[in-house]
């Protein structure tokens, strides 16, 4: 069986995001970027598929500038078979990333297609379900656990009240929690290794889609600064400044 | 003089320092007359927190009129007992001492009174954009004063030196009541004795350090982390120089595999391969370009040819480097719990190897059920050798089997020209064994140096040495 991974290039979780003084958007000049957690979780997902027979061959898929190269080859590093890279340094707002997926879907005919269930930079958790829609796919959302079996996959996912596990006929789409998997390192060997694997290059225009953007962001601030904490001298002054300042009791 | 009983001369000091609090409170002095070690039971006089150096020079004098020994206090993280009153003393704390007072963009250079937190001055730097690089485990806690009177290590002395390496100039109190300007700040000084590095490292002996003017640096760029397994103890100097011949490196750490598996029990870190090795190194660059990355990739590879390395892995992203690096800085308290007795202990980088043959040798055939873990700084020559102990074994017993270990380490030490205290000091706890590195000659001008300064001999007596 044959699956789809797709992994984004994003702002590394441990960096500092700074807001542009023009609010216009975020600071990403000499920022450090890394695959997006989320992704890493549906690559290792994958590895494991494979690792079980499960899966036959990993695709992994990233779409953005030249750079988002190196987080393919972290995939492949990582137990991915080949990649394909579709270059574009524009804005990729979530349909145009899923109508781009839906292009390599209807290409490589993969059987189960892992993705994040969002991004770290845009927070959107969009695409997955924009592509199972576009791509008349079953959908297993925020996934702890992922099971194939025979023609049918049961995702158990992580709503708000417990887990709810739902069973879906292949092809499918999942999306990745952070539960699912603890994803490991790619080992030095493999990283040489990967170099020599297959990568693709393609552009938004080789897969007939318009990349013009339906969204228009109007403006981007930093969230408020915590306040310093203050010392009491008193339960009752604790209690007052509840009532009368916090307003919470 | 008359002789005071102790109120009387807690009274009389309160007046010496007006602006600063004098504490006589039991939790008080438990809490400050003593540091990380929790060996000997703390005993202090009285607790006095200076604001000024003034202050400090009022205490200094106070005290030798009365006779009071002094023992200057940072952030009681040292691991030798150097911040201990056990005798009466008045412990001398910078807490109220902990001010940024000026910064020189231009020199890089930022003025700190003694009492300012390591982490404080890290974050200082980050905000103006540069960089202090002296960091290890404690720096949350631990003072510039402490720093600089242990002449602190740590993790980065591969690239960045030791805390002595970032010291523009120093305000001090000698232990005669005299307040020094040492080295002005100034690059370049070729005055004379440059008596500014006779204070760093002197464990509060010769006086006090009340203000320091730190130099600053940029900030690193991209930081790769690597972890590789070595095939053998023998192989960390063979790895070291195949990658320094190509890079470098900002950190070159080692544990073994014991530690990893201590470390690995008492928190939920993943192993960075299956792969199983004896041993350890963690590796860290700055990736200014691919063209580094590229250069370590064909380190490993010679490394992996040449059967010193049976795997490894590479940070992808800051969050992996972060988390690799937890597996060596989580050992220390990975093993706290088992009673360790430690050893600080180096030698020149060539010589680590057969070291550490030896130690091991001695040390497992004399005690087969004695658990030994080794971590450490391996790339500047410095080893942690940490005896835990038998869960059977009583506390008593133990240290004492321990304390024969330790003459046949530091005759291995002594043999091998390394030092019984690489980066902790000597306080009391190392004191005894201080002629394993320094000859009977060279004691008795560290003697003679200490009567310069400290005539009455009231600055932290009984540290470093017997007078
Ligand atoms: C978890 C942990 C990890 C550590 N890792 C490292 C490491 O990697 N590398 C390393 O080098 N050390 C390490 N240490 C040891 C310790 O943190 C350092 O030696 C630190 O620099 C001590 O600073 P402090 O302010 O806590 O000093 P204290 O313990 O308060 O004092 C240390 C010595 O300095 C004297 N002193 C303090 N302030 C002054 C002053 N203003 N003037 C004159 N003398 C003064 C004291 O009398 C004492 O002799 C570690 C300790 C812990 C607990
Ligand atoms: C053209 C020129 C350019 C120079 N440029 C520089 C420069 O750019 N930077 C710089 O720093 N200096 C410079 N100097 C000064 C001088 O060259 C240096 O100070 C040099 O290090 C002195 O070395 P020397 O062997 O000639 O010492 P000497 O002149 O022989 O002695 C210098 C001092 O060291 C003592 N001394 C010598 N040998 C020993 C020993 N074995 N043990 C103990 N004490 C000893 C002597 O008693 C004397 O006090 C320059 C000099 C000249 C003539």
């Amino acid at each position: 069986m044959k699956v789809l991974v797709a992994v984004k290039r994003v702002i590394d979780y441990n960096v500092k995001v700074r807001v542009k003084p023009d609010n216009t958007g975020v600071d990403l000049a000499n920022v450090k970027m890394a695959m997006n957690p989320f992704c890493e979780i549906a690559v290792e997902e994958a590895v494991r598929l494979k690792e079980k027979g499960v899966a036959t061959e990993i695709v992994v898929v990233s779409i953005g500038p030249k750079a988002a190269q190196e987080q393919i080859r972290t995939a492949l590093a990582l137990g991915a078979d080949r990649g394909i890279h579709i270059e574009t340094d524009e804005e990729v707002q979530s349909l145009q990333a899923a109508k781009l997926l839906k292009a390599v879907v209807d290409k490589e005919e993969p059987k189960l297609v892992i993705l994040g269930k969002q991004s770290i930079d845009t927070d959107n958790n969009q695409t997955g379900q924009m592509l199972a829609a576009l791509a008349g796919m079953p959908q297993g959302t925020f996934a702890s656990e992922v099971v194939v079996d025979g023609d049918k996959v049961n995702v158990t996912r992580e709503v708000d009240g417990g887990l709810v596990t739902v069973q879906l006929n292949l092809p499918a789409v999942v999306t990745t929690d952070l539960r699912l998997n603890e994803p490991r390192y790619a080992s030095l060997p493999n990283i040489m290794k990967a170099k020599k694997k297959p990568l693709d290059t393609q552009s938004p225009a080789d897969l007939g889609v318009d990349l013009t953007p339906r969204l228009t962001t109007l403006k981007v601030e930093a969230p408020q600064t915590r306040k310093a904490g203050i010392k009491v001298g008193s339960v009752e002054e604790l209690v007052d400044k509840l009532k009368n300042e916090a307003k919470v009791i | 003089m008359t002789a005071k009983t102790p109120e009387e001369i807690i009274q009389a000091l309160r007046e010496r320092v007006p602006s600063g609090k004098v504490l006589t409170d039991p939790d008080d002095l438990q809490t400050y007359g003593k540091d990380w070690t929790k060996v000997y039971e703390p005993n202090p006089l009285a607790i006095v927190l200076p604001k000024t150096t003034e202050e400090v020079q009022a205490i200094v004098l106070f005290a030798n009129e009365h006779g009071i020994g002094l023992v200057p206090s940072g952030g009681r993280t040292g691991l030798s007992a150097g911040a201990v009153a056990a005798n009466g003393e008045i412990v001398v704390a910078f807490d109220a001492m902990n001010k940024v007072l000026d910064f020189n963009a231009n020199d890089r250079t930022v003025v700190c009174q003694a009492g300012v937190v390591t982490q404080q001055l890290q974050q200082f730097a980050e905000e103006q954009g540069l960089f202090y690089p002296v960091d290890f485990a404690s720096s949350g806690s631990s003072q510039l004063g402490g720093n600089l009177s242990t002449n602190a290590g740590g993790i980065k002395v591969i690239r960045y030196g030791m805390s002595r390496d970032w010291v523009a100039g120093l305000t001090v109190v000698t232990g005669k009541g005299d307040i020094l300007e040492l080295n002005k700040d100034l690059e370049k000084n070729n005055s004379g004795y440059d008596l500014r590095h006779l204070f760093i490292g002197a464990e509060g002996t010769l006086g006090f350090i009340t203000e320091a003017t730190m130099k600053l640096t940029r900030q690193p760029m991209d930081l790769r982390v690597l972890v590789l397994g070595l095939a053998d103890i023998t192989n960390t100097m063979d790895v070291l120089k195949a990658f320094q011949e190509k890079l470098d490196l900002t950190a070159y750490e080692f544990f073994s595999h014991q530690a990893m598996n201590h470390v690995r029990a008492h928190s939920d870190i993943q192993p960075p391969f299956d792969t199983e090795a004896p041993f350890y190194a963690l590796l860290e660059f700055e990736a200014l370009s691919e063209q580094q990355v590229d250069d370590a990739m064909a380190a490993f590879e010679l490394c992996v040819e040449e059967g010193w390395v049976l795997d490894g892995v590479i940070s992808q992203s800051e969050t992996q480097a972060k988390n690799l690096w937890q597996l060596r800085e989580r050992v220390s308290e990975s093993i706290a719990p088992r009673t360790p007795y430690k050893n600080d202990i180096s030698v020149v980088v060539s010589k680590v190897p057969g070291f550490l043959k030896e130690i091991d040798a001695v040390v497992s055939e004399h005690y087969p059920d004695f658990e030994i873990i080794w971590f450490g700084h391996i790339g500047d020559g410095n080893v942690h050798l940490n005896i835990l102990k038998p869960e059977d074994m009583d506390k008593e017993d133990f240290f004492r089997k321990c304390e024969k270990v330790n003459k046949w380490v530091f005759e291995i030490v002594e043999r091998h020209r390394g030092s019984i205290s690489a980066e902790h000091g000597v306080g009391m706890i190392k004191k005894p064994y201080l002629g394993y590195t320094r000859s009977e000659a060279e004691i008795g001008y560290l003697k003679a140096i200490k009567q310069v300064f400290d005539p009455n001999g009231i600055m932290n007596p009984g540290k470093l040495l017997d007078v």
